[in-house]
């Protein structure tokens, strides 16, 4: 079956910000789904010339979301372009502060975006598959849970970084504010409650979820199966850092591909440019781009809470540890779990495997330590930093003249690295929907929103922007690309 | 009368999408010293603006649109009928009208009065730290209307104190 080519306008590309398109080909069978989104203009240029040290409040600005992310990324690419090692206490500020913010993101995203499709249900009406259906489901206690597991971490990353949404603490070779002991005590109070919530939230996840056979069906299923190749960062010992480390990949049997420090990036990774979109796809250099395709022969890969998993050989805390030797015994030990629905549970073990290290951090003498900043003597002229956001391997990546004055800055965000796994997952979720030309309407909305939330994709971040809420609206287009069916729904 | 909390959304490096903070920012410089007054600038809306309006009385909240009006054009609105204003929702966790009925199912003080004011944005898609002119111009128009709906609940008005 050949689809026919489609030529998107101008026009049409910017009517299309955060919209999917189900391109059908001459049977009226899906041949394409994409996920369209609106370019951001002349990043790049905004920065250029400003001085580097700039970046990590600049880039911090640029989501709503996950400014601790850029910030961190930001500042680990200060200490590069300013040759400097930063005092072990500032590291450790740092990620401690990481993990509250991980443990706040995780919590968020399961049970106000991704946990209802599961917790109410995913054919619920949508107007009851939010976290208030949650709260109906698990109890009025819950509510209050969520409530105070963001407020608590809320409270601690202002506390390190110095506001409560985007922080200013952070500097090239350390961190701009040591940590007194009064605020120690607070923060190690937080990381026990932290590690009670992550494991209770695991609870309602087996119970509510995984012990439902319907549910289970689903997560089992090939629907939402990819086999791409996994990555995510692991520390010296091959363990999940979300924070540190080494990228590594794996290919979809789990045999090791490539484990490289953050600055060898443009070894391994190119970026695929689609005539439709704005959103580049990166994709392994090695393999090359072979189009929206699964397998080892193909360059697409993901990066999510799964992926993690995947690529780790292990989880550096113990209960953490022991969830991911229940999760990969559930799916019969295989390893890699392609099954992309597995997203869910894998990020409510990464939710325990920062809380644990939060504790961890918060107990280390050394972490009330007033040495938390090494002065930067030289500029290097390259600085490339790199963490574990949320939704994938943040990359930042900056170029400075003799004087820090910024030449060149690119950024790789999570969601862009799962640019090609979203298309593919909503492909594969339309196929089951539509039939020689045949649309089933009931359920495709929901089905597809599952097949892009559970990448917790971040637009603000990806695009650097959407309009307020996520309204979804689903185009299905002829093999002429003229649009025969808009599904719509208010976000 | 009770607290007051003055949120502007938006996103300080995306042209017009700041004008919500620009706003914010100059009422927070006009109601300096004044009591009852907390203002707050919020990148992300959603459970981040619930919260946000927690412990308040009064909520006034300014943010950017594109609603295919006149550029620089200023709307108002209660949150009977809140619109989709740039930042008000979030894509990464709730509408605010969830978020906000989630805060009282979880037993928060929110505030019974909330006002939205709306900017009619140009440009949201450039990263630029300048507004268009003509959102430059109803930044000025929007601090003195705030101002004046703030009367109304004073004795001694607001913009007596410039």
């Amino acid at each position: 079956m050949s689809m026919k080519r489609v030529t998107i306008n101008p026009v049409t590309r910017l009517e299309g910000h955060g919209k999917i398109d189900i391109f059908l080909d001459e049977d009226g069978n899906v041949a394409n789904a994409y996920f369209q989104v609106p370019e951001l203009r002349g990043f790049e240029q905004f920065c250029r010339g400003r001085q580097a040290e700039d970046m990590p409040q600049i880039t911090s600005r640029i989501c709503g979301v996950c400014p601790e992310a850029h910030h961190m990324a930001s500042v680990k690419a200060l200490d590069q372009l300013f040759a400097v090692e930063p005092p072990p206490a500032a590291k450790k500020i740092r990620e401690l502060l990481y993990m509250a913010f991980f443990v706040t993101d995780h919590t968020t995203h399961f049970y106000a975006l991704g946990g209802p499709d599961f917790i109410v249900g995913p054919d619920a009406p949508p107007a009851e598959r939010n976290i208030l259906g949650v709260v109906r489901k698990v109890g009025l206690d819950i509510g209050k849970a969520v409530i105070e597991c963001r407020a608590r971490n809320h409270h601690v990353i202002q506390m390190l970084g110095g506001r409560g949404i985007h922080p200013t603490a952070g500097l090239p070779g350390g961190w701009s504010k040591s940590v007194s002991e009064p605020e120690r005590i607070e923060i190690e109070e937080a990381a026990r409650k932290n590690i009670d919530f992550a494991l209770f939230s695991l609870q309602v996840f087996e119970k509510i979820v995984w012990q439902n056979p319907v549910y289970r069906e689903m997560a089992e299923s090939d629907v939402y199966c990819h086999r791409t190749y996994s990555m995510g960062t692991v520390d010296e010992q091959g363990r999940l850092n979300l924070y540190d480390g080494q990228i590594r990949i794996v290919d979809p049997e789990g045999l090791e591909f490539a484990l490289y420090p953050a600055s060898e990036y443009l070894d391994h990774v190119a970026e695929h440019v689609e005539p439709w979109t704005y959103l580049k796809f990166p994709f392994l250099k090695k393999i090359g781009w072979k189009g929206f395709q699964d397998g080892a022969t193909s360059g697409v890969y993901a990066t999510t809470p799964l992926t993690r998993l995947n690529v780790a050989s292990s989880l550096a805390t113990p209960l953490a540890q022991e969830q991911f030797e229940k999760f990969y015994a559930a799916f019969g030990g295989r390893k890699p779990v392609h099954q992309r629905l597995a997203t869910h549970w894998a990020r409510l073990i990464e939710m325990l495997s920062a809380a644990e290290p939060m504790l961890e951090l918060a107990t280390d003498p050394e972490i009330t330590s007033p040495d938390v900043r090494a002065i930067p003597q030289r500029v290097s002229g390259t600085g490339v930093g790199s963490v574990e956001a949320p939704r994938g391997t943040l990359i930042h990546h900056y170029e400075a003249d003799g004087k820090g004055l910024l030449q060149r800055v690119n950024l790789i965000v999570g969601t862009t690295n799962n640019h090609a796994a979203i298309a593919m997952s909503i492909r594969k979720a339309a196929e089951r929907l539509i039939h020689a030309g045949k649309v089933v309407e009931e359920g495709m909305l929901n089905r597809i929103e599952m097949a892009f939330r559970l990448y917790d994709p971040c637009l603000s971040c990806a695009t650097h922007s959407l309009p307020g809420s996520m309204r979804l609206e689903v185009r299905i287009r002829s093999h002429a690309g003229e649009i025969i069916r808009t599904l719509r729904r208010e976000g | 009368m009770g607290s007051t909390v003055i949120i502007g959304l938006g996103n300080p490096v995306l042209a017009d999408d700041s004008v919500g903070l620009r706003i914010a920012a100059e009422l927070r410089r006009r109601l300096a010293g004044r009591s009852g007054f907390t203002t707050v600038e919020l990148y992300s809306g959603g459970m981040w603006l619930m919260e946000a309006m927690a412990g308040h009385e009064r909520a006034i909240v300014i943010d950017a649109i594109v609603s295919g009006g006149t550029a620089g054009a200023v709307y108002r609105f209660g949150l009977a009928d809140l619109p989709q204003t740039r930042t008000a929702d979030s894509t990464h966790d709730a509408s605010l009208p969830v978020a906000l009925e989630l805060g009282r199912v979880a037993g928060l003080h929110l505030p019974g009065k909330v006002k939205i004011w709306a900017v009619e944005a140009a440009d949201v898609e450039t990263f630029s730290e300048r507004l268009t002119p003509e959102v430059e111009r109803a930044v000025p128009l929007v601090v003195e209307q705030v101002l004046r709906d703030l009367d109304e609940c004073l004795d001694q008005p607001l913009r007596k104190n410039q």
